[in-house]
């Protein structure tokens, strides 16, 4: 049976298509030498894929959650370095849909409709897991704000033209203190520094951001000054399926290139031994399992249902498939794949792991949604029966 | 089983711990960065006894362990090519003739030579294949994946000759031998791994290693054997891993507390500190099973199902524990320190692979059971 729509389906072989001629053939180039994918914001363009999720009123495409889900996938399929560029994009503007204005919103959307990308600026070197540890200040004058601080990790730092980017405002009030504003690329003060040289997801561009006297009109401030942690938090339980769509891909990558070795490599011999049928076969649970995980939370969503526990559940559970997917493709590959793109697909499942928010925090906000419930007893009659 | 080392087994281990320090240390990043195979170290570890160790009287295979862990905490690819060499080196001081012994032995020990062994076949017709007549052998085809590939004064290498599947002593000069370009290898870079052609390679018989009744045995002993050498190699890489992952959970400060506090921190890096410890308990008693010339097999096939299953997960754990300057491939400028974790995560990888995706380590164990 067929769970999507005809809609979805259409649009989900245009994303196979589209990563097929566009991702696949140009992967392992840029994982090599780690340079931005700039060909990809050029070739996606007509499609409007990094409006995807803005809305119709605002000229983008308004697909669902699920819809974006699916062809996020696609995307992780044929490489998370690149796809990470468009989820990181629809983080950003996550934030905006959240608090903005119509006026910010136009400001916003306008360039994510035009080849151009968002960045989400809240990581800094004191204030990782933490992330009411950042030491940035936005100063409120005259004019606006000046902002003073550095950012790290930032996904799409180096490329983006639109910020979202997250100081204290008053930073005797701790996380209640933190405000989110939108910044342009090209507002002086502001400057990218050195590029990361990463394990995985190399060509996805990762910087450093320093921010010296940014001046910046009091029309950026995302909501009210004080909102930033909740629009931050809110934004991520918003943006974390996109990581567990991704690693979804992903982990299908890894077991589709180690079937097609098996076979390969036993030519004539359909059903090779038990132990390996077995690990082909947990390869397919584990994936299937992640994937379903993922619907249903973007099924929440859409059902306008709480999600944020659910979020977390999809971004941890699929990103841990994604490692355990691939270390288990890639030995079972051997030195073909040691000497392959299998390689790379086990270094980009590493980097999920981490990136925005590590699974570590994720069991955080999981356990903690487990242990505030109220205590559930087993009914005695019936279990006396 | 007495786990504690012996006087010569203490002089062997401080002089491959002095070695690792002075060597490689300095060289581990630059290595894995260039890729260019480390001849000069070559000569520096044959110089110190340490390149052949389990042809070496008083030292055998429990000493090759013990330094192959030692090497691999600081350079992982130096110890795989050690580890490749020490066998070849094994396999001819084991099963060769006398005059296979005089003319490799002495030479491999002293790093005058450099082994390799040549066993994973090419699929189907590409398969490497001899003949034998009027006392000369014709091998034809082709080796994959052979590591110490093209920088190697000899092969040990199978092919199919008649209906055995024998080993032949095959010097790297050989007319019609020939190396392929080194594969990028996802780690263990300096070890270079590639395919080696055979193009109507003559050699007299007297190449041949050991007897054609000897050599599914000699071939199941090596392919132990080098998998407990690769075991080594792992544990040492998950001792360095632990190291300085714990370092930097006792340096990283979050929510106003070393990250070391958090138990869900500790954890992973006990788990990280279990299962190398448990590995190389295996991989000691293992060698040890090997000197005293006992059964081996299935203790070896014991160390290749645990690692399989526990060596990836020690990387990407302590990649955990260390977040995101654990993906670090080069220290950024706001850093200060070494970041090894990512060179270690992709180096263990070349170290926990299968042969094939039918390789079933587990079998071996439960047919003894």
């Amino acid at each position: 049976m067929n769970l999507i729509t005809v809609e979805q389906t259409e649009i989900q072989q245009a994303a196979k298509a589209f990563v097929a001629q566009n991702i696949i053939p140009k992967a392992a180039e840029y994982d090599k030498s780690g340079a931005f994918h700039a060909f990809l914001l050029e070739a996606a363009k007509p499609s409007k894929i990094f409006g995807m999720a803005v809305p119709k009123s605002f000229g983008g495409l308004e697909y669902s959650p699920l819809t974006q889900a699916l062809v996020l996938e696609e995307w992780g399929y044929g490489c998370c370095g690149m796809a990470t560029t468009l989820a990181a994009s629809i983080l950003s503007m996550e934030s905006v849909m959240l608090a903005g204005t119509d006026a910010q919103k136009k400001q916003f959307y306008t360039p994510l409709l035009n080849g151009k990308i968002g960045a989400f600026a809240l990581t800094e070197p004191s204030a990782g897991s933490d992330v009411g540890g950042g030491k940035t200040t936005a100063v409120k004058t005259a004019a606006g704000y000046t902002i003073n601080g550095s950012k790290c990790w930032i996904t799409n730092g180096g490329i983006a033209q639109v910020f979202i980017i997250f100081a204290q405002t008053d930073p005797k009030a701790g996380v209640k203190g933190i405000s989110a504003f939108i910044m342009e690329r090209g507002t002086p003060g502001f400057s990218v520094g050195d590029e990361e040289d990463k394990l995985g997801l190399r060509s996805s561009n990762t910087v450093f951001l320093r921010l010296e006297d940014v001046k910046i009109p009091a029309s950026s401030l995302l909501g009210k000054a004080g909102d930033g942690m909740k629009i931050a938090m809110q934004t991520l339980d918003l943006a974390r399926p996109a990581i567990g769509a991704l690693a979804v891909g992903l982990a299908q990558r890894a077991l589709d290139d180690c079937v097609a070795h098996v076979h390969e490599r036993f030519p004539g011999k359909p059903f090779p031994g038990q132990a390996l049928q077995f690990k082909l076969a947990d390869m397919r649970i584990q994936i299937e399992a992640a994937r379903q995980v993922l619907h249903h939370m973007m099924a929440l969503r859409e059902a306008g249902k709480p999600f944020s526990e659910e979020s977390a559940m999809s971004k941890t559970f699929a990103t841990d498939v994604a490692m355990n997917v691939t270390t288990t493709a890639l030995r079972l590959m051997g030195s073909a794949g040691y000497t392959s793109g299998a390689a790379k697909l086990m270094r980009d499942a590493k980097v999920m792991q981490i990136y925005e928010g590590t699974n570590q925090i994720q069991r955080l906000v999981i356990a903690r949604a487990v242990l505030a419930r109220p205590k559930v007893t087993a009914p005695e009659k019936a279990l006396a029966k | 089983m007495s786990i504690s080392l012996d006087e010569n087994l203490q002089r062997i281990q401080l002089s491959a711990e002095a070695f690792a320090e002075e060597f490689l240390e300095p060289i581990a990043a630059d290595l894995d960065r260039s890729g260019n195979f480390p001849r000069a170290l070559i000569a520096e570890l044959a110089r110190q006894q340490l390149l052949a160790l389990p042809v070496v009287k008083h030292a055998g295979f429990t000493a090759h362990v013990a330094t192959l862990q030692t090497l691999a905490k600081s350079c992982p690819a130096v110890a795989a090519i050690v580890n490749n060499h020490a066998l070849a080196a094994h396999a001819i001081f084991k099963w060769g003739s006398d005059s296979q012994k005089f003319a490799h032995v002495a030479a491999l020990v002293q790093g005058e030579q450099l082994g390799a062994l040549a066993i994973h076949e090419a699929t189907g017709a590409n398969a490497l294949t001899g003949t034998i007549s009027n006392g000369k052998i014709t091998l034809a085809g082709k080796k994959r994946f052979v590591r110490n590939a093209g920088v190697a004064d000899l092969y040990v290498a199978y092919a199919t000759i008649g209906t055995s599947f024998s080993a032949v002593i095959v010097p790297a000069k050989t007319p019609g031998l020939s190396a392929g370009t080194a594969y990028p290898t996802m780690g263990l870079r300096g070890c270079p791994v590639a395919d080696i052609t055979f193009t109507n390679v003559v050699l007299e018989d007297s190449f041949l290693l050991g007897s054609a009744a000897e050599n599914p045995s000699i071939l199941a002993e090596l392919l132990a054997a080098h998998a407990a050498g690769e075991g080594a190699i792992t544990a040492g890489i998950g001792k360095a891993a632990a190291k300085h992952a714990a370092n930097a959970a006792r340096h990283r400060v979050q929510f106003g507390h070393p990250i070391a506090s958090l138990q869900a921190i500790q954890q992973l890096l006990a788990e990280i500190a279990t299962d190398t410890h448990l590995a190389a308990l295996g991989i000691r008693h293992a060698a040890q099973l090997i000197d005293d010339g006992a059964p081996f097999l299935v203790e070896s096939a014991m160390i290749k199902s645990f690692l399989g299953r526990f060596g990836q997960k020690i990387l990407i754990d302590a990649i955990q524990v260390e977040g995101g300057m654990g993906i670090c491939e080069t220290a950024p400028p706001h850093f200060e320190g070494a970041l090894p974790l990512a060179r270690l995560f992709r180096d263990i990888a070349g170290t926990t692979l299968l042969d094939s995706p039918a390789d079933f380590p587990e079998a071996a164990i439960a047919a003894a059971l």
